[in-house]
């Protein structure tokens, strides 16, 4: 069999595995602690309710859906029947709205603010390093201490601080929310410039912090490429400064495309305090919410999302990195 | 002795370890200088800092300096105490699965990378958000039991390196048990590695308790520095104006963060000298 | 005899500049001439500035290693004087190459052994096609006994020895007209190391290379290959001769020191004593004045410390120059002595 087929199937294995573990520990784990709050918080808000005719149905279709009458194996199986179809259930705090439906509107605001963002930083921070790295001197003694500080500063102090600095103080940005709360959605200049201008702060926020790690890290591969054994050898050979620029630029872009693969794969939960500081309609608000109102479901549904993002990035990573890299081809043959 | 006065001579580990013994300091004395109880109402909800309230007031009404330094001891102590399970737990798996090899190094190794790709963060989630009452201990607990593979990770790779060295295997020639050669061949080489560990662990502890504080999820009945903000942005601090409310609260939170991980540069650099091609 | 000179180098002078801008004088003052169709052995201990002498013959420098007075002279040119696009495409690896110690890490690790190949013949023979070049290389290849699949392989993919040996013919691709070996075989066991220096030889006999630098600190090697040796300590020449002369009766208390303390059974060599050199090669931030082995000398005495001049001058002796305040008659008394002594 080709070495990088059984490399293929090895790693499909292992994250398979991996991702039942998750999605079992993300089952499990709420129930063996509280015995099974679904039931308990479904009896709870059912009581809650003021009208009966509701509060009959939500025990009903929860009942049904989870079979809570069930012993636990049982639940567990119909648990991962509903993952397979995709329900995820109904919320308790937005009902009858589904958990899907509801993390269906939410992903595209936090996809929407995350993916440039990380490209953004991605492309900025690669090109900084990578310049800090070649022309050192100044450049790099102003550029590398600031990195390091911004790439220091946690999300939610960037977030903060911005917030406080342009919003709060000069004004030049709103306080929150993804669009001005005066409009309704609808596809004309006005809504879109609202959008954007409610973009701006938390993905600057985002940018900023981000920018510094991929600085640093490309900085550092770019140093160590451009001291190896190979490029003195290359330059004795007469070979010009930018080929060898593009050698090292190569070999030090590898991990860094691995680095822009994994943030990828985290896009979905790696926001959540920025949105919950701006108050922005994404993911991150919706757990805040969840977790405020004790909605299980929505909590539960939206922990799994982020869990099957990131494995299913790492994933990735790992096949297209096995095409590429010869070193990993090797010591696959090594094995 | 020697170690301290040889860190001493790094400038990253000194400023670190200055800013945040200030921190500390601030927070274990000023509460001894105003015994006031931070949950007591002292003006109306969110005054801006003025004479006798150094830095206002929050929502309620209280004041927001003391409980700035209740909430940093509390944070500390979750990182600290955060930080000592995760580290222990690392060093155990990482020291038997470096040292023993074979089977259970895999076992363990895969393990190991299983929690390392699924989020620790998440995972606090879940289990914090299926218990009623969360105490600071048990918060604790739980972030140490979900952040420690990546110090594992390390112990392991340092381990698997020292356990070729001659030393050790005169010992093992000797008929040492393996117990008593991990501890006594292997752990001192590993000193530095692992207190640069334990460093990072605090700081990622005390983030942790930030992150999970702030949704909501932290210590009940207790302030943090994660709580403060939780609280800030719950009832609207932002929107008010009233800065003092969140901002403090947000730089301690990055200032004891940098300060350690700047701590840990330091150490690096003195521990782990690298012939710089500068 | 063919005198012609190859390689003229006159009073070389470099230094590595360190953060705190102190220097460090790597090559002080050397001079000497290669004539063409000859192996020129360079000898001494780690840290004596050999590699460095390679590196500034090559007329390569870079922050920190720094030229600082002197000339080269490769077939009557000054490569100093050059600027600097004319020595990449005209001289590196054109008329001087450099095989580089532990050839290992020599290799891109992302790239084709041919396609780094192409690259080179891109500098110095655009007018080339890649077939002509894969046809041009991989008979190279074959007449020094490397197989051409080699070229379509990633370095990872080739064992230690394979390595060292591509680089070497990746080297002396465009017929250097000299070939600087540093340290060839350091790195590897001996039957790699065998293998190694009768390429070497062989590179030389099909006139793949006009003249050869062997640099190394293990001098019994040199009995094999080298027509001439220089021994370098402390940065300059201390001694200069035909190698049998050099190997066999060395004149300079440094090169007897060097030969009694190598471990290789040689033939010849077997009744050598065997000691170690104590202490280490001084330090070379401080420019010192008079005999710089003076530390680590067997012989030196209340002379050697009075003397108050900048460098030890060099004596000739027929066909040997070295460089100690003693006449070469009163040295090989004291060697004479000592072997007595000995027992023997």
């Amino acid at each position: 069999m080709n070495v990088y087929v059984r490399y293929l199937l090895r790693k499909f294995g292992w994250y398979t595995l991996t991702f039942f573990i998750a999605v079992t520990l993300n089952f499990i784990l709420p129930r063996l602690i509280e015995g099974n709050p679904i039931a308990m918080i479904v009896a709870t808000m059912a009581q809650g309710m003021t009208d009966a005719d509701r509060q009959r149905r939500l025990f009903e279709s929860y009942m049904q859906q989870f079979g809570l009458d069930r012993p636990l194996f049982e639940q567990y199986l119909i648990y991962l029947g509903n993952l397979f179809r995709g329900e995820l259930g109904v919320s308790f705090g937005m009902f009858p709205r589904t958990v899907e439906n509801i993390i269906a509107t939410s992903v595209p605001w936090t996809i929407g603010l995350q993916l440039p963002a990380i490209i953004t930083a991605w492309v900025v921070g690669n090109v900084l390093g990578a310049l800090a790295a070649f022309k050192k001197g100044l450049f790099d003694k102003i550029v590398f201490p600031a990195m390091l500080l911004a790439n220091a500063i946690p999300f939610f102090a960037m977030s903060i601080l911005l917030l406080y600095l342009f919003a709060l103080n000069l004004d030049w940005f709103p306080i929150g929310g993804g669009f001005s709360p005066r409009l309704m959605p609808y596809l004309s200049l006005t809504f879109i410039g609202s959008v954007l201008r409610h973009h701006t702060l938390p993905f600057l926020s985002l940018v900023f912090v981000m920018l510094g790690g991929w600085a640093i890290g490309m900085r550092s591969m770019a140093i160590y490429e451009l001291n190896t054994d190979y490029v003195l050898y290359s330059k004795l050979m007469g070979i010009r400064e930018s080929k060898i620029i593009r050698y090292v630029f190569k070999n030090a872009m590898l991990p860094q495309i691995t680095g822009l693969a994994i943030s990828l794969g985290t896009m979905v939960g790696g926001a959540l305090i920025t949105e919950i500081v701006f108050n922005y309609p994404g993911i991150g608000m919706r757990l805040f919410t969840a977790i405020r109102t004790l909605d299980y479901p929505l909590i539960s549904g939206i922990t799994l999302l982020i869990i099957t993002g990131v494995l299913l990035a790492n994933f990735l990573i790992e096949i297209v990195y096995g095409l590429v890299d010869p070193r990993i081809k090797s010591a696959q043959l090594e094995e | 002795m020697y170690y301290v006065n040889v860190l001493l001579k790094s400038h990253k580990f000194v400023i670190g370890a200055f800013v945040l013994v200030s921190i500390v300091l601030l927070a274990i004395l000023y509460p001894f200088i105003n015994t006031a109880d931070p949950k007591d109402l002292v003006a109306m909800a969110f005054e801006p800092p003025r004479e006798g309230l150094i830095l206002g007031t929050d929502n309620f009404g209280r004041d927001v300096f003391l409980q700035l330094a209740h909430g940093t001891r509390t944070s500390i102590f979750v990182g600290l105490l955060a930080g000592i399970v995760a580290t222990s737990i690392g060093l155990v798996l990482g020291l038997i699965s470096g040292y023993i090899g074979g089977l259970i190094d895999d076992v363990i190794t895969t393990f190991t990378n299983m929690f390392i790709v699924i989020p620790s963060f998440i995972i606090l989630i879940v289990i914090s958000v299926s218990l009623d009452v969360r105490s600071a201990t048990l918060v604790s607990l739980i972030i140490g039991f979900t952040t420690w593979p990546w110090t594992a990770r390390a112990v392991r790779a340092q381990t698997a390196s020292l356990r070729n060295r001659e030393h050790v295997n005169i010992a093992k020639i000797s008929g040492y048990t393996t117990p008593r050669i991990i501890v006594s061949e292997i752990l001192p080489y590993m000193a530095s590695y692992v207190v640069m560990a334990f460093v990072l662990q605090i700081a990622a502890g005390i983030l942790a308790e930030a992150g999970i504080s702030m949704l909501g999820l932290g210590p009940h009945d207790t302030i943090s520095l994660g709580v403060l903000m939780q609280w800030a942005l719950l009832y609207e601090a932002p929107a008010t104006g009233a800065w003092w409310a969140f901002v403090p609260a947000a730089l301690f939170i990055a200032a004891i963060s940098f300060s350690l991980n700047y701590m840990n540069s330091g150490m690096d650099e003195i521990f782990n000298p690298k012939i710089r091609g500068n | 005899m063919n005198n012609k000179h190859i390689m003229v180098v006159e009073n070389l002078q470099t230094h590595y500049r360190t953060r705190l801008k102190e220097h460090v004088y790597a090559v002080d003052g050397v001079s000497f001439e290669l004539e063409e169709g000859k192996v020129l052995g360079i000898a001494g201990e780690s840290g004596c500035g050999k590699s460095t002498l390679a590196l500034s013959l090559m007329a390569f420098y870079f922050p920190p290693l720094h030229f600082k007075e002197g000339s080269i002279l490769i077939d009557g040119v000054d490569v100093m004087k050059l600027p600097y696009e004319k020595l990449r495409t005209q001289v590196l690896g054109e008329k001087i190459a450099y095989i580089p110690q532990a050839a290992m890490n020599a290799l891109n690790p992302t790239k084709r052994i041919i396609r780094f190949i192409e690259d080179i013949f891109h500098e110095h023979r655009p007018k080339m096609s890649k077939i002509q070049v894969y046809q041009m290389v991989s008979e190279r290849f074959k007449s020094l006994n490397l197989p051409p699949r080699v070229l379509e392989a990633f370095p990872n993919e080739l064992s230690g020895g394979m390595k060292q040996r591509t680089v070497i013919a990746i080297s002396t691709l465009m017929n250097p007209t000299i070939l600087i070996a540093d340290e060839p075989t350091s790195a590897l066991d001996v039957t790699s190391q065998k293998v190694v220096m009768s390429m070497l030889k062989k590179l030389m006999e099909k006139g793949y290379v006009k003249s050869m630098i062997f640099i190394t600190h293990e001098l019994p090697l040199l009995v094999h290959i080298a027509d001439d040796i220089m021994v370098m300590y402390a940065g300059e020449i201390v001694e200069r001769g035909k190698s049998k002369d050099v190997i066999f009766d060395p004149v300079h208390p440094y090169s007897k020191a060097l030969m009694n303390a190598i471990i290789v059974p040689e033939k010849d060599m077997k009744n050598q004593k065997l000691s170690a050199i104590p202490g280490a090669p001084p330090n070379l931030k401080q420019v010192l004045r008079g005999c710089r082995f003076i530390d680590r000398c067997k012989y030196r005495n209340d002379i050697c410390f009075s003397i108050n001049v900048d460098k030890i001058s060099e004596i000739r002796h027929s066909s040997r120059t070295y460089r100690c305040i003693f006449d070469i008659d009163t040295l090989q008394e004291m060697y004479k002595k000592e072997s007595q002594s000995d027992g023997r």
